[in-house]
């Protein structure tokens, strides 16, 4: 019995490291975020859209994508085309078809708006499609675009967010455990400046342009009348659209850092490893999916532990919280009884009495009977084989 | 230098009467200088696109093929409406007959536009100036109507030709526009009988300014964000685009929309674009430097230089594209920028005011803006004003000219800084500090000024057959009221006590100061007025009593003096720049009036009420010498 326990202990153990090994996560989310409205500022939103539509494609649904658009492209009445918007002269995909969320749209799109969606300090009554529902388990994707300057982002016309501020709303993710690791890429002039302050564990970070360079747009529709992309953003997107074809793609943020072509995007794109545990070596090996795809994995929680947090002590503590209630609720049927035994008949306190007495408290013992250890072993087996299973096929494939 | 400075103060001679004069002489010569260095590339600058929005040129002009046909089709039933007109014994004098205007009305009516017409009057030194507008609105599909664009097509140019390709190519841009629904603001076509009064009689109409003459508007749109006037007087293909630019009262459009203009034409169409009718621009200093200069006198006179100009005063940017010189652009190219000029306006989210609205251009690419090229005038005013000051402190430090330098070395420090201190000095040590005498000078002055609103006055409200007699008549009237004056004030006539010194120098001191100070504030509204005004009058600094000769040699030089003066007062530089251009003085004070009365044209006023009284001030204390 103590061997086979040991055994249990160990397994859970080994899963444990290796888990910590590859970082598995267990959801992800995308924050989207064009910063800039009017006409003239068409790509911007473009290149926003362009990136829903990759990650939609790529698996994320849109109830983990916040989208946050500041005008309306599609129904300004300057468009040419009605109802569309368009990232390539070609026009050959609608980017704002029947399938589009847009989460925070014109004025909603607001520096403190990103700032408490990032950091949940949303009241209440703000539905869930407008809540970055991360944890510890997330990846979260962040892209932003827009004008920019030396460590600052406009929003809208009148506000920016400096590199200070997004820095500490990503730190106090981080502290809140609101993601497990961070892409951010963000897509305006002077791009990479935005990212010099973060501090946060588990970020990688890459811009389009250095300090004092211009990011550039890269064509323009000459019947939208407008630029309708920006070069990185495009160039971002021609790898993910003809490399990253699948859900299963291995490939890793290295091979997109390395597509970048300073030739092509005409600045200087930057990436930021040092906040990443292992740098750069070990943040390479990401793969893109890992941030531009979904997955649903299950945390499987070491059933023994007993660190603060861990299921044995929550159960305890609910055992507690019910034993507690148990005896308030006594004590307050003794005085209905009391009380009823004044007035007379009372069944629904006689009812509550007998209630209480038909379920006692659960009690949450180290002795669990064979049958559930068993289960679990199943479980845990089953799980590390399909896990097996899965490396070994996506090796291969 | 303070040794310097101590030095000076005890000479009150080179402080108060040659300092001031050198100082002035330097002010004029550096404003002058300072003009003619604009055109180097070292103080002008190139015009750049500073409103995002606009976009020049980045969208295709579909304008073309069968459009062409629609308007070989219009033009053809106009010219046949025109002649038929013409026989039927309609005067050459009116540019569209009532048929062709009808024709007019049903084209856009046919097009879907909203149709509506406006009849105006104007009277301005005995001529009636009388028409009809046509305009219609294409309401913008998707647009608010709280904004709108509008393209004028007068049927006479500014150079009074027919424009009949002109309007009919806004007749088939009417028909053409109407069916894109990318429009955010509304469209108007405006078709006025002339370039002149029709626009200005419109515009006001839109803002509910009309005089009783002019019928209201029954159909508006909203608030105006630029304007085009199309021009096409001639059957042949053009070569360039001229755009004109001056405003009323020397206004000018905001220089975003010349840029995105000249960006269009010649980025886009390829053809070539001009400016004040510079046609072989080679980019040379002397080039650059008449381009200024031209645009500079437009802006002077302060008339409008087309139909665009009467939408200026209400803050609606505007030009006038004027197809020049023989070439193979045809009317669909003009028609293509205009189409290209309208979506960029489309794109427009606010009203013109990223990029300068005070500004002079050199070429179509270059131009100096208000900060550079200020300074300019300013110095020429200023001069006035160092000379007016000099005189002041000149009055309260001596008592008359008798008086030596010697005997005031003593109290030069404390000098005159005021008057009671001046009386006690008088006092105590029975030197010669004066009292300034001002009730004479001061009313003298603000008197003679105001004695400008005569000929103001006179020459808006005469018939028109009678200005060039006025305007003989009124340089006699400059010859003889000096005289007349000077010899009043020397005898005394009228006043208790005679006329001393002192009193001219004040007169000069106050007429300077005034003469400044209008033309500094004016330098900042129409620099080139105030530059040309302040040139004319700059030997009035200079300007002295003359005491010390004997009798005959004080009256001839101050009789060739007056002659020269004369040969700069108002009605002479008139005479004389009409003959210089060979325009006649009838016609150009006629059209003055009719800036007058209608445009709400200020030129005059500058002239009778800044100019001419401080002219004549000046002849009256060079006069005063012979007396």
């Amino acid at each position: 019995m103590i061997t086979l326990f040991r055994l249990i202990q160990s397994l859970s153990l080994l899963l444990l490291l290796i888990g910590a090994v590859t970082a598995e996560h267990t959801s992800n989310w995308a924050v989207l975020v064009s910063t800039s409205r009017f006409w003239f500022n068409y790509r911007h939103l473009a290149n926003v859209l362009s990136l829903y539509r990759t990650v939609k494609r790529l698996g994320i649904p849109d109830s983990q994508i916040i989208l946050m658009l500041p005008d309306d492209m599609a129904c300004n009445p300057r468009n040419a085309f009605p109802g569309t918007v368009y990232s390539n002269a070609d026009r050959a995909v609608d980017l704002y078809g029947d399938n589009i969320e847009v989460d925070y749209r014109g004025y909603e799109v607001t520096v403190e708006n990103f700032i408490r969606l990032l950091t949940d300090r949303l009241d209440e009554d703000v539905p869930r499609s407008k809540r970055l529902g991360s944890d510890a388990g997330s990846n979260v994707l962040v892209y932003m675009t827009g004008h920019g300057g030396d460590q600052f982002l406009k929003f809208q016309d009148a506000e920016e967010i400096g590199a200070w501020d997004l820095a500490d709303a990503f730190g106090q993710m981080w502290e809140k455990k609101r993601y497990h690791e961070l892409l951010f890429m963000i897509d305006t002039c002077q791009a990479n400046t935005m990212y010099t302050h973060f501090y946060s564990p588990n970020i990688v970070a890459t811009g389009s342009s250095e300090l004092d360079q211009s990011s550039y747009s890269h064509h323009a529709d000459n019947d939208v009348g407008v630029a309708v992309i920006d070069r990185w953003t495009y160039y971002v997107l021609e790898f993910l659209e003809t490399q990253v074809t699948s859900a299963n793609s291995k490939l890793n943020l290295g091979d997109l850092f390395d597509s970048y072509d300073e030739s092509k995007i005409h600045s200087q794109p930057g990436v930021r490893w040092d906040l990443f545990p292992g740098g750069e070596p070990e943040g390479r090996l990401r793969t893109v999916v890992d941030f531009f795809g979904n997955v649903q994995n299950v945390e499987v929680e070491n059933a023994n532990a007993t660190e603060p947090g861990s299921l044995k002590e929550d159960l305890a503590e609910i055992a507690r919280l019910v034993e507690k209630w148990q005896k308030r609720d006594e004590e307050y049927s003794a005085i209905l009884g009391n009380s009823s035994q004044q007035h007379g008949e009372n069944q629904p306190s006689e009812s509550v009495r007998l209630g209480s007495k038909k379920t006692g408290p659960t009690r949450m013992a180290e002795d669990n009977s064979w049958g559930k250890r068993l289960v679990g072993l199943s479980v845990v087996g089953a799980c590390t084989a399909i896990w097996v299973a899965g490396s070994i096929l996506g090796r291969s494939a | 230098m303070p040794a310097a400075i101590r030095n000076l103060r005890n000479k009150p001679d080179v402080l108060f009467v040659r300092l001031p004069n050198v100082l002035s002489l330097l002010c004029i010569v550096v404003g002058v200088v300072w003009l003619l260095l604009l055109p180097l590339n070292e103080y002008s600058r190139n015009t750049y696109i500073s409103e995002n929005a606009l976009l020049p040129g980045q969208v295709h002009a579909y304008f073309t093929g069968s459009e062409q046909n629609i308007f070989r089709g219009y033009k053809k039933e106009l010219e046949v409406l025109l002649n038929e007109g013409r026989e039927e014994g309609v005067s050459q004098d009116v540019a569209v007959t009532p048929a062709a205007h009808n024709k007019v009305h049903s084209i856009l009516q046919a097009a879907g536009l909203k149709v509506a017409t406006q009849k105006y009057e104007y009277t301005s030194a005995g001529i009636t100036h009388h028409g009809e507008n046509i305009y219609g609105i294409i309401h913008a599909p998707r647009g608010d109507a709280t904004e709108a664009i509008v393209l004028v097509a007068a049927w006479k140019t500014a150079d009074d030709e027919l424009n009949l390709k002109g309007v009919t190519l806004a007749l088939t841009l009417s028909r053409y526009f109407k069916r894109w629904s990318l429009w955010s603001k509304d469209i108007i076509f405006l078709f006025t009988p002339d370039s002149k009064s029709g626009t200005q009689a419109w515009i006001d109409a839109y803002h509910d300014l009309q005089p009783a003459s002019v019928q209201p508007l029954p159909l508006k749109s909203g608030a105006l964000q630029g304007a085009l006037v199309i021009e096409f007087p001639f059957e042949h293909n053009f070569r360039s685009l001229h755009v004109v630019y001056d405003g009323v009262n020397g206004q000018l459009p905001n220089l975003d929309l010349i840029n995105t203009a000249v960006a269009i034409a010649g980025g886009q169409m390829g053809m070539g674009t001009n400016l004040q009718e510079m046609w072989e621009h080679d980019d040379s200093y002397q080039a650059r430097l008449k381009t200024i200069l031209r645009g500079m006198t437009k802006q002077g006179l302060g008339y409008a230089t087309g139909a665009h100009s009467s939408f200026m005063p209400y803050h609606i940017d505007a030009i006038t594209l004027q197809p020049k010189g023989e070439g193979w652009e045809d009317e669909m190219a003009l028609g293509r920028t205009i189409e290209s000029l309208c979506r960029s306006l489309n794109n427009l989210l606010e009203h013109l005011h990223q990029s300068f609205f005070f500004y002079l251009l050199m070429q179509t690419n270059r131009f100096v803006s208000i900060g550079t090229y200020l300074p300019s005038a300013m110095l020429i005013a200023g001069n006035f004003t160092i000379m007016a000051i000099a005189l002041w402190m000149r009055t309260g430090y001596y008592s008359d000219s008798k008086t030596n330098a010697p005997a005031e070395k003593s109290e030069s420090e404390k000098s005159s800084d005021t008057k009671g201190q001046s009386m006690t000095e008088e006092k105590t040590k029975g030197t010669p500090v004066a009292e300034r005498l001002m009730a004479m000078p001061l009313t003298l002055v603000s008197g003679l000024h105001l004695l400008g609103l005569v000929p103001l006055w006179m020459f808006n409200t005469l018939s028109h057959q009678y200005f060039t007699t006025a305007t003989y008549v009124f340089v006699v009237v400059d010859v003889v009221l000096p005289l007349l004056l000077a010899a009043l004030l020397s005898s005394g006539l009228g006043l208790s006590a005679p006329i001393v010194p002192q009193q001219y120098l004040l007169i000069k001191s106050f007429t300077l100061l005034l003469l400044g100070l209008s033309l500094s504030t004016l330098a900042t509204l129409n620099f080139s007025l105030s530059f040309m005004i302040g040139l004319l009058c700059a030997p009035l600094s200079f300007i002295v009593r003359l005491q010390s000769p004997s009798a005959p040699v004080r009256f001839a030089v101050s009789t060739i003096g007056l002659l020269l003066l004369n040969l700069l007062s108002p009605p002479i530089v008139l005479l004389g720049v009409c003959w210089y251009t060979g325009v006649s003085v009838e016609s150009v004070m006629t059209q003055a009036a009719f800036g007058w009365d209608v445009w709400g044209m200020w030129t005059q006023v500058v002239v009778w009420c800044v100019w001419w009284p401080a002219w004549l001030i000046g002849c009256v204390v060079l006069g005063s010498s012979m007396f």
